[in-house]
């Protein structure tokens, strides 16, 4: 556990996920009362590239961020049966990052079309995605075709030609 | 019931079975106004962000703009000048009573009274146009920048709001003449979809829905950010936890929301509205004053505002709820996750519970009192 300086946070690595949240969760110095937010992280460099990370709030009012760390086939257990606003939260995260959860009562897609194939917020999908959706007339409905780039990519790398100036 | 809805709901689409009139379960499916906001924001830098921002909660736009540069401000320590706070205060509380009027007008639409709708709009109108002499655009302001804001007020502008003022508490006084004591409206809201205090808490309810079901929670008394205690205000909640209740909490956070804007407006004090320190190209050295890159701080802001390589939470009152961003940074100008916290997606997931033994007609004004707006519960 340590401690980061924006607030009272500590954060834990741990693969006894829900064992862990059920003792915050009942113990009297750490009720935590509610999950505000569980994210899921993408970090392709490490060997468990994913972390989903839990935070909560205590009836105290303060902050508990709970990390975990997972790779794409490794499954966590759900918290949705501590706390039931995580229910909706853990279906985003096996939605955008395809990590999924062991006995969890509704795992279904949330934000990507019927039929999307891939777990947008990893780092390897392209920010304008694989295929592209237009309503076909003759077909009377719409279709997935391939993406079509009009324009190409623009990135921005600010690397201004002063700062240079700052290390000679 | 379908993705689209005759009144502004936004695109929701839920499956409802029923028996006879009562309603059995409810599902809501989201994801038709998805856009990828989270995927934008890790290729994009602050200020590139800032007008994409808006387009998540687009009736109170000012809220989501607080929060993105709130949370690089938090990040890089940057101090935010009095007179840009106050400013900050004074768009949203604007922007708050904006998004409870809109709230306002399609709620009672779809219990059947046409009128308030486009009673709101005129009041709406006013607060665009207030909008628009400050910041340019109606709705999607492009107003705050990290460190303040972007332009200073108007001339006239504070003479102007100070008379929309005393023009919208008239007004406010109309509506609860004309809505609050209906009997037709006590039927239709009165006892329907009640919420406990402690459900309210576990399901991790925010904003009126919380304060509506007698626990007074306010994040702006709470968390004590951006000048809100130097202005005397009240937290306004009920204790039934019904619609009627939401209702009535929100009306009178719309008189709460005058009442700061008057205190901010006359207390507002001089001097600069942007710290012009966070426009700096280089942070790592402390340049001397009138040095060569002291002259390149000029109209634009640098967009190599680096966000440093930590995780941060921050989180604004917004009118809906409570809206966070969960910010890791990456020592770059782009954030590496960008995690919107959405409070109509939160207050969304108690709508299958609360509409079980429900009749049809109550399906809309449950929905209607949770307030939500699909952009961001989609993002």
């Amino acid at each position: 556990m340590e401690r980061s300086e924006h607030g009272n946070r500590s954060d834990t690595n741990t693969d006894y996920l829900f064992q862990l949240l059920c003792f915050l969760k009942l113990h009297t110095y750490t009720r935590v009362q509610v999950s505000i937010d569980i994210c899921g992280v993408d970090h392709p460099s490490r060997k468990r590239r994913f972390e989903v990370v839990n935070l909560l709030r205590t009836r105290y009012n303060s902050r508990i961020r709970v990390q975990t760390s997972a790779d794409e086939v490794t499954r966590i257990s759900p918290v949705v049966s501590l706390f039931p606003s995580a229910g909706r939260w853990e279906r985003e995260v096996w939605d955008m990052f395809g990590v999924s959860f062991i006995n969890h009562p509704d795992l279904r897609r949330i934000s990507t079309d019927y039929g999307f194939e891939g777990h947008p917020l990893r780092k390897d999908l392209p920010l304008s995605g694989y295929v592209e959706v237009r309503y076909d007339d003759p077909e009377k409905r719409v279709v997935s075709e391939p993406i079509e780039m009009t324009q190409e990519f623009r990135y921005f790398d600010f690397a201004s030609p002063w700062e240079q100036r700052s290390d000679g | 019931m379908g993705p689209h809805h005759p009144s502004m709901h936004g695109v929701l689409r839920l499956i409802v079975t029923l028996d006879g009139e009562d309603v059995v379960d409810c599902e809501p499916i989201l994801g038709y106004l998805h856009r990828g906001m989270e995927k934008i924001a890790e290729n994009r830098a602050i200020i590139q962000y800032l007008p994409y921002v808006t387009r998540w909660d687009y009736l109170a736009t000012m809220f989501t703009e607080a929060i993105t540069v709130n949370g690089p401000e938090q990040l890089g320590n940057i101090q935010v000048p009095k007179r840009a706070s106050y400013i900050r205060v004074i768009m949203l509380e604007l922007s708050r009573i904006a998004s409870h009027l809109l709230w306002l007008g399609p709620f009672m639409a779809d219990i059947g009274a046409q009128t308030p709708f486009f009673y709101i709009f005129r009041e709406r109108e006013f607060v665009y146009d207030l909008f628009e002499a400050a910041t340019g655009m109606r709705m999607m302001h492009n107003f705050f920048r990290i460190g303040g804001i972007a332009a200073d007020l108007p001339y006239g502008w504070i003479d102007k709001c100070l008379d929309f003022c005393d023009y919208f508490l008239t007004e406010v006084v109309e509506y609860q003449k004309l809505i609050t004591r209906n009997p037709i409206f006590l039927e239709r809201v009165e006892g329907v979809g009640i919420i406990g205090g402690e459900e309210a808490i576990n399901w991790g309810l925010s904003g009126p829905m919380l304060r509506a079901s007698g626990i007074p929670w306010d994040l702006r008394k709470v968390d004590r950010y951006e000048s809100y205690d130097e202005f005397e205000w009240e937290i306004q909640w009920q204790k039934q936890g019904d619609s009627l209740a939401r209702y009535l909490v929100r009306l009178s956070e719309m008189t709460e929301s005058i009442k700061i804007i008057q205190q901010a407006l006359e207390g507002l004090p001089g001097g600069p509205y942007e710290n012009l320190e966070s426009r700096g190209f280089d942070k790592k050295r402390n340049p001397e004053w009138n040095d060569f890159e002291y002259r390149f701080i000029s109209k634009k802001p640098s967009p190599t505002f680096e966000l440093s390589k930590q995780e941060l939470y921050v989180r604004v009152e917004a009118p809906k709820g409570e809206l966070g961003i969960f910010l890791i940074g990456d020592q770059s100008g782009f954030p590496w996750r960008w995690k919107i916290r959405p409070p109509g997606f939160i207050n969304l997931q108690i709508l299958p519970e609360l509409v079980k033994r429900m009749k049809l007609a109550d399906i809309m004004t449950i929905l209607g009192s949770i307030d939500i707006i699909m952009g961001e519960v989609d993002r």
